[in-house]
């Protein structure tokens, strides 16, 4: 998010008054990817780690054995290139260091892009949801 | 519930029931100097309950409940229950209140004026005021600071200071044994200790101070200070704060104020006593 | 053939404040706040005093402003779809 202003004199002589310089401003109008509102949402993430003991289990309960492929979806077990299921659920900080591109102990460095993903996926009703959502921090 | 204790922290006052009695003796015992509410009333509650009926007796855990609750919480061990019940508090706050603009910041205060800390947990701002609180100034609150939106006044809120791993340490070798509470091993947040803020923090509970300096502080890097603009600033305290986004206008006026009169700093240090210096430095120039 | 036209709300239901190069707004109707930056405030002006398509956005900017670069229509898009998500502006 950027704006700046440069300016450029110009002139002109407005009726009754002393000659009075007009100025034009450089207006950024930034690129068509460029963001230039932020809205201020609800923010538990800054809290999170003093309110909530939380997990992910990955995948949840409704997954019946399926495993994550690396995008994150589920897919049958034993398809190739897809992470098994986490013996146990991850813990909040365990599943901050994942989003983040990290391994926490005891996870396959090879699975760890599609456990992330699979977070990622998470919606409202999903077991881990208000876990993924309290660990979001805004862009 | 089976136990019930009722404790009065700053301008809030707190109903903890227990299925167990061991949580609340350590409540009890942490909070024995506390004002009990006025009149018995409350203004949140929490409970802490079994997750299932036979979980008080067989390897009981602690579901965390009360006004408020979050959905994915889960149980902690019984011997973690005063931590439960901390958290438990923290909840109610972060989710329910709705009377002052709540900051997720730690606070302290010296003649009548007071700096907001606010970062991540683990950024060093509870053990930063903690120490400050033993070296002149009065400890406010270490998790909460309490915006009055019509005043701008700064409300403390000093629960107990909840210390985590190094920082247990660090108090120890400030404070007298029996302000603290039992070391909690391996807890989901680490190793925990809680300590009692002193005679002077409780004494003054109900006095406010006029905010004065917004800090940024962050533990574990080389010393550094930078002083933050007003937009950076805002954002931040928007995110550092649970409710700011129920608050309207009242709200949106009431942090404007607060950043257009008050300057705002960075800092990172290695270690806290350096923090405490780069603090009182800046402190000094800003009355000068 | 002229795009939908945008309109903003008046200044009495929409708070600002100037913070370093960004401005905070506060938007009654909706108790939402947010923080932006140029040209989106400009643009605000623009459409609180009257409503307007992009294409007559973009004509009443110029005669007020220089630009740089020439994806201005691109980029007054892209500002419109972005106030439009925030509840800034709507189609009028």
């Amino acid at each position: 998010m950027s704006g700046s202003d440069k300016e450029a004199v110009g002139g002109e002589a407005a009726e009754g008054r002393a000659f009075v310089p007009s100025r034009r401003t450089v207006l950024v109008l930034g690129a068509a990817a460029a963001s230039t509102v932020i809205t201020v949402r609800p923010a538990l993430a800054q809290t999170a780690g003093s309110v909530l003991n939380c997990e992910i289990p990955v995948p949840g309960p409704h997954a019946g054995g399926n495993y994550i492929a690396p995008d994150g979806n589920l897919v049958p077990p034993g398809t190739q290139g897809a992470a098994p299921p986490l013996a146990r659920p991850l813990r909040g900080e365990e599943a901050r260091q994942l989003l983040r591109g990290n391994t926490p102990p005891g996870v396959n460095p090879q699975s760890a892009q599609a456990y992330a993903n699979y977070i990622r996926r998470l919606q409202s009703g999903m077991s881990g949801f208000t876990c993924y959502a309290s660990l979001q921090m805004p862009r | 519930m089976r136990h019930r204790l009722d404790i009065q922290i700053g301008p809030v006052a707190f109903r903890i029931g227990s299925a167990w009695k061991e949580p609340l003796d350590a409540l009890a015992r942490l909070y024995e100097p506390y004002p009990a509410p006025r009149d018995g009333l409350s203004d949140f509650t929490v409970r802490l309950e079994p997750e299932k009926p036979w979980r008080r007796f067989i390897r009981p855990s602690v579901a965390i409940k009360g006004d408020y609750v979050l959905p994915d919480a889960v149980p902690m061990a019984l011997a973690h229950g005063l931590l439960a019940a901390e958290m438990g508090m923290n909840l109610q706050m972060a989710l329910g209140q709705k009377r002052y603009l709540l900051l997720h910041a730690s606070s302290a205060e010296k003649d009548g004026r007071a700096i907001i800390m606010t970062g991540e947990s683990g950024a060093g701002k509870s053990t930063l005021a903690a120490l400050l609180g033993e070296r002149g100034w009065r400890l406010m609150g270490d998790e909460f600071a309490l915006l009055d939106m019509d005043s701008g006044r700064l409300l403390p809120f000093p629960r107990a200071v909840s210390l985590k791993n190094g920082a247990i340490r660090v108090m120890e070798a400030e404070v007298e044994a029996d302000r603290f509470g039992p070391r909690l091993e391996g807890t989901p947040k680490g190793d925990i200790r809680h300590m009692r803020p002193n005679g002077e923090a409780l004494d003054r509970m109900g006095e406010g101070a006029t905010p004065a300096l917004i800090l940024f502080p962050r533990f574990g890097e080389a010393q550094a200070i930078r002083a933050v603009g007003a937009a950076e600033v805002f954002m931040r305290l928007t995110q550092a704060s649970t409710n700011y986004v129920n608050l309207g206008g009242r709200g949106f006026d009431a942090l404007n104020r607060l950043i257009a009169a008050n300057p705002a700093l960075a800092i990172d240090y290695p270690d806290t006593d350096t923090a405490v210096g780069l603090v009182e430095d800046f402190w000094r120039e800003l009355a000068a | 053939m002229a795009g939908p036209r945008y309109v903003a709300d008046p200044e009495d239901l929409v708070r600002v404040v100037e913070l370093d190069g960004l401005s905070a707004l506060f938007h009654e109707p909706s108790g939402m706040t947010h923080i932006v930056a140029a040209p989106a405030p400009q643009i605000l002006d623009m459409l609180r005093a009257a409503p307007a398509d992009a294409a007559e956005l973009l004509r009443r900017l110029r005669a007020c402003y220089d630009f740089e670069g020439d994806e201005a229509a691109e980029s007054i898009h892209a500002r419109l779809e972005e106030l439009e998500t925030a509840g800034l502006v709507r189609r009028a």
